[in-house]
């Protein structure tokens, strides 16, 4: 669009809200017309041609469409709200600073030289401050030998089970009114079960309907919220449904010196993440508008770019691609031509399709026209994946500072938390107090697959306190992140 | 990932060593503590301190989770102990190594948790010598000073369920007192007790005044080195902690054997018949070197290394046919006070155990106010490693206050010596 001429402020505005609204524009004109019309028939005439109709006709004429109203209201999906959420408090008993972290890898034997230094860089240029933490475990040394199966479990229990008890006591619900329950974790799958985890710990009914999610990575997120919201839709009213994602980090130590599956270790973070949906707006905070889920799997690149393997000595790890970037941007892309659609104002879409139209035409004499978001939301919560998929995603977006401040901010306090982040990233703004009625959230997952998921929220309420994860740390941020941390 | 089968231990040794790190709760910042050159002057020493509790209801009660979390508040107050040294970007003069200092940058305390098959009153009746540095990680800083710990804590569980806090402290960063009360803070705040604040002020001012170069060594030290960054004695003989008690009967006939009326305290008397003793195995010790600590002259800085450093020499008399009383009056009134000039000294030097047998004053050192959940040690003994061939002494209070622990620190090959002569005097005496 930068090669036209640029026409007046004024006029682009009130062409913005003639098409945003262009419902209403056409409607109410027609409207007028008709009132218009029967108002000059007089209410004698009216009244005639009522006497002369059969019966039948007006019977029909009053039946067909109020059924067809009800029919429609009663098959429509229900809404589904989010009562509230709780994030894991993070203790500072498990608390990892920089120079610990590098001290620990050192006394690791597989790990050489060129391997610490490789972290070193790594963790100078990550964006994750000092006060990150890590679990029990990871705090021996060396780390692999205490994470067995009990320290995972002593994990969940730390992470999972504070921030449901945090849950309980803020939404005032008890466990037996549970209904559903979606729990995500990508790499610890005990037996029995996660849910039953939390089943046995909170004593839920015995006809709670409830699902593990595993190996679906950091954009899981958002997953379990869709499964959630689809079992709400067709539940009757007042259904609860209970979503945990976290990431358990103790079993998931690479103990090998391939540098690509270095980086989880240095970026990964304890942390977790409850949230109670409901089909009822009763002492709901935020409306579930929509959720996008993009695969791009189907394209081997995009399949291979965070992979699972051994390493040539055998050792598990996860495998980052180079080119895990391009890919994101892909996805991403991938995901906002579903999204958009759905959320943007129409004035956008029409300037989104008219500028897809004239490149098509024109072949390259104009840059893709990048839907102006925040048209649509207010908030942003973009995964805390790292500091190069927050940048890449700023840049792709055209997001200000300020509207990404909250990624990099939870990336900073928490580290790369996986699927809960994006939960960490709406405490921040919600502590903050830059949350209003009526502002729009937008959370964007990204995971191995490759996922790009996307959901719309509401704001009903928003929080009434700073209390939650950032309760002691708030009044610090926003904090300048330097390029490379000293040390 | 394949896991070798773990050997079986020797039988009564400590076995099952984990370790882990525990850091200050909060983030310190970019902080760089100054080490004076009092503190410099001892860095080749680290102090090894064990505490035992006793079995019963409150050890069971204490787990190592019960005594890590209080260490994350504590290591906010003493967060220079959390760090490491480093050394200064550039030397302060031609041909000096670059001056260390200390980043606190919160790398954290390491933990270490091991296990003994033996009853812990049977451990403490041997009163085998070497049992300090099974219960304290024997470790030094350096080579790679970066990644060195200042401070080991060793919990140690025995069969009976008594239990052992052995504490590895270099003594670079703080003097016994120090350390002590650094300890006891730490106990007050697992009382849930809010302890006294933390003065790290006025900081340490680096270059305090320096001799020339070239002067030789104050008479109660000996000159090693240069040393680089592997901070501990150079390979002599190997040397052992050997704790024994001196009764208060014992005290008793000390005192009244002096025909000098009560001029010495019980620091003098002990360490004068340890003095006594050691000159008759060895020929003769001429003169001692004797470490003090002055209540006096602290500056009330939390950290901070402000023992008295002297010499006494017996001019005349040989000490092995001297009096214990006459010692005493000798360590009592003849101390010849060398402290500013050790401080000012640029070279690396070892205080104990270096030019001559050194003793070390820890009478009024609150070593028994570590209590862990009301419950105090039935017996604590500080030894330290790298002391010099000459060995050291150190007379400590003991649980009841009323005898004395003394821990002499001796080449290996002389401590059976030593018991035998001490057998002997500590009866007659």
């Amino acid at each position: 669009m930068a090669s036209m001429s640029s026409p007046p402020k004024g006029l682009m505005a009130v062409c913005r809200r003639v098409v945003n609204n262009i419902v209403a524009v056409v409607a109410v004109p027609l409207a007028a017309a008709a009132l218009v019309a029967v108002a000059r028939f007089g209410p004698e005439e009216l009244a005639g041609r009522l006497r002369v109709a059969r019966p039948v006709h007006l019977f029909l004429a009053a039946f067909l469409p109020a059924a067809a109203v009800t029919v429609y209201l009663m098959l429509r999906p229900r809404a589904v709200y989010l009562v509230d959420y709780a994030c894991f408090r993070t203790a500072s008993n498990c608390r990892v600073p920089f120079s610990t972290f590098l001290e620990h890898a050192k006394q690791l034997p597989v790990l050489n030289e060129r391997s610490i230094r490789f972290m070193t860089k790594l963790l100078e240029r990550s964006g994750l401050g000092e006060e990150t933490c890590l679990p029990p475990a990871h705090h021996y040394i060396p780390t692999y030998k205490y994470c067995t199966i009990d320290a995972a479990r002593g994990e969940v229990d730390l992470v999972v089970f504070s921030a449901l008890d945090d849950l309980f006591a803020k939404t005032g619900i008890s466990p037996d009114a549970i209904d559903i329950l979606v729990v995500n974790c990508s790499l610890f799958c005990p037996t029995p079960s996660f849910v039953d985890m939390i089943i046995n710990r909170y004593k839920l009914r015995s006809d709670v309907r409830s699902m593990h999610l595993s190996g679906m990575g950091c954009s899981a997120g958002l997953i379990s919220v869709g499964l959630a919201r689809n079992l709400l839709q067709v539940a009757p009213k007042g259904t609860h449904a209970l979503v945990v994602s976290t990431e358990t980090i103790t079993p998931n130590y690479y103990v090998g010196s391939e540098r690509a599956m270095l980086l989880p270790n240095c970026l990964f973070r304890i942390g977790g993440a409850a949230a109670l949906l409901s089909n009822s707006p009763a002492k709901a905070r935020f409306r579930l508008k929509h959720v996008v889920r993009t695969l791009t799997g189907a394209q081997d690149s995009a399949y291979t770019c965070v992979f699972q393997e051994e390493d040539d000595k055998g050792n598990v790890g996860i495998n980052l691609s180079k080119d895990l970037m391009t890919i994101a941007g892909n996805a991403l892309k991938a995901n906002i031509t579903a999204i958009g659609p759905l959320v943007l104002p129409a004035s956008e879409q029409l300037l989104f399709a008219l500028s897809f139209i004239a490149r098509k035409v024109l072949s390259g004499k104009f840059k893709p026209y990048i839907p102006d978001f925040r048209t649509a939301f207010e908030h942003f919560c973009i995964h805390a994946g790292g500091r190069a998929v927050i940048d890449e995603l700023q840049r792709s977006l055209n997001l200000s500072d300020e509207q990404v401040e909250a990624s990099r901010m939870a990336l900073h306090r928490f580290g790369n938390t996986s699927s809960s982040s994006l939960w960490y990233e709406l405490a921040y703004i919600e502590a903050k107090g830059r949350m209003r009625k009526g502002d729009r959230v937008w959370m964007i997952g990204f995971g191995s697959g490759f996922k790009c998921n996307s959901a719309a929220w509401e704001c009903i309420e928003p929080a009434a306190n700073a209390e939650g994860p950032w309760a002691t740390s708030i009044h610090r941020y926003p904090v300048d992140i330097p390029d490379v941390l000293k040390h | 990932m394949v896991f070798e089968q773990e050997e079986e231990p020797a039988p009564g040794a400590v076995h099952g060593h984990r370790l882990s790190t525990v850091v200050p709760s909060s983030v310190t910042g970019e902080v760089d503590y100054a080490l004076a050159d009092a503190d410099l002057a001892f860095k080749l020493h680290y102090l090894r301190g064990a505490y035992y509790y006793p079995a019963g209801d409150v050890a069971r009660g204490i787990t190592t989770k019960v005594l890590k979390d209080p260490m994350f508040p504590w290591l906010d107050d003493y967060f220079p102990v959390a760090g490491r040294v480093r050394r200064a970007e550039e030397a302060e003069a031609e041909g000096r190594a670059r001056r260390p200092y200390i980043k606190c940058n919160d790398c954290g305390v390491r933990i270490v948790e091991a296990k003994c098959n033996r009853d812990m009153d049977d451990w403490l009746r041997d009163g085998a010598p070497g049992r300090l540095t099974q219960l304290c990680y024997d470790k030094v800083l350096g080579p790679e000073l970066f990644f060195s710990p200042l401070l080991y804590v060793q919990i140690t569980n025995f069969k009976c369920g008594g239990l052992a806090l052995g504490f590895s402290w270099a003594h670079l960063i703080g003097d016994v007192a120090s350390a002590a009360t650094c300890f006891n803070k730490w106990a007050q705040i697992l009382s849930g007790k809010k302890p006294e604040v933390t003065v790290l002020t006025p900081e340490n001012k680096p270059l305090q005044g320096q001799s020339q170069a070239g002067a030789a060594a104050p008479r109660c030290v000996k000159q090693v080195g240069p040393i680089e960054d592997l901070w501990i004695v150079p390979a002599g003989r190997d040397m052992a902690c050997y704790s024994f008690h001196v009764t208060e009967a014992t005290l008793k006939k000390l005192q009244q054997q002096g025909r000098h009326a009560a001029a010495a305290g019980t620091f003098e008397l002990v360490s004068a018949l340890l003095w006594q003793t050691v000159a008759r195995i060895r020929g003769d010790v001429q003169a001692v070197t004797v470490v003090k600590h002055d209540a006096a002259a602290r500056s009330g800085r939390a950290l901070a290394n402000e023992m008295k450093v002297g010499y006494v020499e017996a001019s005349g008399s040989s000490p092995a046919k001297t009096d214990v009383a006459e010692l005493a009056a000798l360590l009592a009134k003849g101390v010849v006070d060398e402290t500013a000039a050790v401080a000012a000294f640029p070279g690396d030097v070892l205080v104990y155990g270096g030019a001559h047998l050194t003793l070390v004053d820890m009478e009024r050192v609150d070593v028994y106010g570590l209590e862990i959940k009301g419950q105090r040690p039935v017996h604590v003994e500080y030894g330290m490693d790298g002391v010099g061939e000459e060995g050291a002494v150190l007379v400590q209070p003991n649980a009841d206050g009323r005898g004395r622990v003394v821990t002499a620190v001796f080449p290996k090959d002389e401590v059976q010596s030593l018991r035998a002569a001490l057998g002997s005097a500590l009866q007659v005496a």
